[in-house]
């Protein structure tokens, strides 16, 4: 098929994506409120570039294009392997995609005797190869030995690990046939030589078999020295001037020697074009994949490097908060160095919810963001996902990509929220740093009205209270101690939160030593009713001073997991 | 003296000047804080809704802790319950301690019980001991009157805790009279900041660091030294949304207990992160730093000296 054609056909796909790629950055977004249209989002967006461009700002951008986006900063602090791994085949792909494959454009303009046979061409294109090549390495090996806990990108990571290589050992190939080919070789001859006799013309090709990997059917054993002499002067009159030494393209001339009669089988030419098409098509399927992979992060990984050095993460606007927020999602690699790194691990573990995991939920979000239909269970894992956070927020700090996920989160936990089932979560110490943030109070407060609500309803349903109190057979046994109790009321008159009410028994329900005397007489139901349990400090007072031991902290603890419980099996059932 | 350090989920990104400055004080001291990246939460947050959960992420922490042979270092109050307690219950409950033992395992983590953990007071207090921290003092406070909250959690209950007389706690009063700073009673000393119940009720939660501030100021405080991290934001943050919402409402400037010691160490303000105090203005630490003066040596403690030797 026309190269042209298919060139042309990559080129349009690959455009086409980006065009879809940016849209979404100003038309998508999550918030708990209605998003701004899409001309004050395009309106703030450019206004925040004018402003940036036209402030002190504009030195930040610059710093950042060397640090952050040439030299990877954030990848080198966190370990350098990693910053190895990635630089080399981030420099090696850029320059052979600017040199190399950009050459008539960029090359061949910036040096005006630009050949891709001469050097510094034919050994820079070997050793930009090179290092590509060692940095897959090093990403398989890293993948194989040092396999982390947590870690779940492995197959997009492969996918991208394989086609890149494809593209790499189909160049290298490419090249290695053709120094092997024999009609490759004549071609050249017939392009640009002028033997005067057979002689000359046998002496050069003698020297390109010796020299250049030639594979010939003249030559099956190795041509006498002296004939090689005299080719080596003819080819110093004749082609030097456009053609260096083959083996300084030292990654294909290798490949060459060891694999020429392979290489070269025949006149070489179909295996010149096996991998001419396997490079074309590698190099052109790259090209289309780019915009809907995770290889799009070459365009929004440094776009959003760059926004974050200079806003610092605080934004001018919602605007410009949102569509931050979008090139942030579409930068994410899922290379899981947040999960790695997530303080809440170990609930990951406990709960077995993938969701608690950052890199997780970003994933997810990307689909909520494009407004595909998520079943309403993933979405209450989801939402539980993004309640189970220490907003510890070392994902944002750690993230290669510099994504901004701690404001990401937020907004999506409220927005969840809004809409979803009541999150018992909320009634825990995960609610603390939200509190303190004052992010969406709002929104928190009514989540939590919900929350509440579902408690209520439950547990006074169970504990029927006009009726008169008997003994139950509801024992609570994950801590008896509160069989010791005797009712000296001592943990009540104690409490700085019964002091804190005017009327405690009507706005608690129980008071700290009729919960425990609720669970005397076996009707745990009761006790679990009581909003005391919610309210309790947890500053251990009761306990301390009970003077029979009663480890009321504890309980209340306790009782509050099993009031959780209770309602997590209502809601599955 | 070499602690693998645990700074927990608040400390590391909204309090960063309490690691910071007990990292520069405790150098004076030849004392290490080993930095350890792998450590999770504590676990005190997932508490309310699963009892197992809050134990598991304090016993990694602790296992990493064990594989690299060194005790832990804590400063959070509720960290430091979270990891007694949990050591607490694995050393009796073996039945549990081998099944989230499983888990670890996976990643090449197994929970023993060989670390210890300790708060930072008790280092202090016990690990480097109230004459040496004395010998290396400059300066002594003089009038500072200085309310301090001790925390629940590092208190009660006190056979988890096992740090000082859960009733009459005396760590904290000595070492800071060591630093010329005299105790000061007051109402809600051993009481609770509110920051437990911040997100769930915050009327109440509220309420209780109301109490605190007026208990605090009517015994005519000038300034307040949280322990725990959660009661410092509770003072330090929460006190400033307070104010405004009180018709601003004067602030009790919030001080950490590393940041004092820096200063009778001689250490400069600015390397202690006092500022980074949002409750703190410069003139506070001009006032703070004009209270600072020679140690004097007590003629009685020389008598007593002369005696028993």
């Amino acid at each position: 098929m026309n190269f042209n054609l298919l060139l042309s056909f990559s080129v349009i796909v690959c455009l086409l994506g980006l065009a879809f790629q940016f849209s979404k950055w100003f038309t998508s977004g999550i918030s708990p409120r209605p998003l701004p249209s899409l001309s004050a989002r395009v309106t703030n967006g450019i206004k925040a570039i004018t402003t940036t461009f036209f402030s002190g700002k504009l030195i930040n951008v610059i710093q950042s294009f060397f640090v952050d986006i040439l030299f990877q900063k954030r990848i080198f602090t966190k370990s350098v392997l990693r910053w190895t791994t990635h630089t080399l085949i981030f420099t090696g792909f850029v320059l052979l995609f600017l040199f190399h494959a950009l050459s008539d454009t960029i090359t061949a303009s910036l040096f005006s005797d630009f050949q891709p046979t001469l050097n510094p061409y034919l050994f820079l294109r070997n050793l930009f190869g090179f290092m590509v090549i060692t940095g897959l390495a090093l990403a398989v090996y890293r993948r194989i030995s040092g396999k982390k806990q947590r870690l779940k990108s492995a197959t997009a990571d492969w996918a991208a690990l394989i086609l890149i290589a494809a593209i790499m050992f189909s160049g290298v190939l490419l090249e290695a046939s053709k120094m092997s080919s024999y009609s490759t070789y004549q071609r050249m001859i017939e392009d640009y030589s002028s033997f005067s006799d057979d002689t000359e013309e046998k002496a050069l090709e003698a020297f390109w078999v010796k020299e250049n990997g030639l594979v010939s059917p003249h030559f099956k054993e190795l041509p006498s020295s002296e004939l090689v002499a005299a080719g080596r002067e003819i080819n110093a009159d004749s082609c030097l001037d456009c053609h260096a030494s083959n083996k300084t393209a030292f990654l294909s001339y290798s490949l060459a020697s060891v694999m020429g009669p392979i290489l070269g089988s025949g006149d070489g030419s179909s295996q010149v074009k096996i991998f001419y098409a396997l490079h074309i098509f590698a190099c052109l399927a790259f090209l289309c994949w780019l915009p809907f992979s995770k290889m799009f992060h070459m365009v929004s990984a440094p776009i959003n490097l760059v926004i974050k050095n200079v806003t610092q993460d605080q934004y001018s606007g919602r605007s410009n908060s949102l569509n931050s927020q979008m090139i942030g999602l579409s930068a994410c690699t899922h290379c899981g160095s947040c999960s790695t790194e997530c303080s809440s691990n170990m609930f990951y573990e406990y709960f077995d919810n993938d969701f608690i995991l950052p890199s997780e939920k970003v994933q997810y979000l990307k689909k909520i963001a494009a407004k595909q239909i998520i079943s309403p269970e993933v979405i209450k894992k989801l939402q539980e996902g993004l309640y189970v956070c220490t907003s510890c927020d070392r994902c944002t700090t750690v993230c290669p990509s510099g994504i901004n996920l701690k404001e990401l989160f937020i907004n999506a936990r409220y927005s969840l929220l809004q809409e979803g089932p009541p999150e018992t979560a909320l009634l825990s110490h995960f609610s603390f740093p939200l509190a303190l943030a004052q992010n969406f109070v709002d929104d928190h407060l009514m989540a939590l009205k919900k929350v509440t609500d579902i408690f209520k309803s439950t547990f006074t349903t169970l504990a029927d209270k006009t009726e008169p109190l008997t003994i139950g057979h509801d024992l609570y046994q994950a801590n008896n101690s509160y069989s010791s109790c005797y009712s000296c009321q001592r943990c009540t008159n104690i409490c700085p939160v019964v002091r804190s009410y005017d009327n405690p028994a009507e706005q608690l329900g129980l008071l700290p030593h009729q919960i425990m005397y609720s669970l005397g007489i076996g009707d745990l139901n009761l006790a679990l009713s009581s909003q005391m349990i919610w309210n309790c400090s947890t500053c251990y007072l009761c306990q301390e001073h009970c003077p029979n031991n009663v480890e009321l902290c504890d309980i209340f603890y306790g009782l509050k997991n099993k009031a959780i419980q209770t309602i997590k099996a209502g809601a599955n059932s | 003296m070499r602690y693998a350090f645990f700074e927990g989920c608040n400390i590391p990104i909204r309090i960063q000047q309490y690691s910071s400055s007990m990292r520069t004080v405790l150098e004076k001291f030849n004392v290490t804080l080993e930095k350890i990246d792998d450590f999770n939460c504590c676990g005190y947050p997932a508490r309310n809704v699963d009892e197992t959960a809050y134990f598991l992420p304090s016993m990694r922490n602790m296992a990493i802790a064990e594989k690299k042979q060194l005790d832990i270092f804590v400063i959070c109050n509720c960290c430091f319950a979270s990891l007694q307690k949990t050591k607490n219950i694995l050393d009796t409950n073996r039945a549990l301690r081998d099944k989230l033992n499983l888990i670890l395992q996976k990643e090449g983590l197994t929970y023993t019980g060989k670390t210890e953990i300790k708060h930072f007071l008790t280092v202090l207090h016990d690990d480097l001991g109230v004459e040496l921290i004395r010998s290396k003092l400059t300066l002594n406070f003089k009038d500072l009157r200085l309310a301090v909250i001790q925390g629940c959690h590092i208190l009660r209950p006190r056979e988890i805790t096992r740090f000082d007389d859960a009733f009459i706690p005396q760590i904290t009063d000595t070492l800071l009279g060591t630093l010329g700073i005299s105790k000061l009673d007051w109402q809600g000393k051993l009481e609770c900041c509110g920051a437990a119940l911040a997100g769930i009720n915050n009327d109440l939660s509220k309420k209780l660091l109301q109490e605190k501030l007026d208990g605090a100021q009517t015994a005519g405080a000038d300034y307040i030294m949280p322990i725990c991290s959660y009661c410092y934001l509770q003072f330090d943050t929460a006190q400033k949304e307070l104010s405004e919402e009180n018709n601003h409402d004067e602030l009790l400037p919030v001080l950490l207990f590393p940041q004092l010691l820096g200063l009778c160490l001689g250490i400069e303000a600015q390397h202690l992160g006092l500022t980074e105090n949002r409750t703190i203005t410069t003139a506070n630490v001009d006032q703070l730093l004009a209270l600072l003066a020679p140690p004097e040596e007590d003629k009685k403690k020389r008598k007593k000296k002369a005696v028993t030797a």
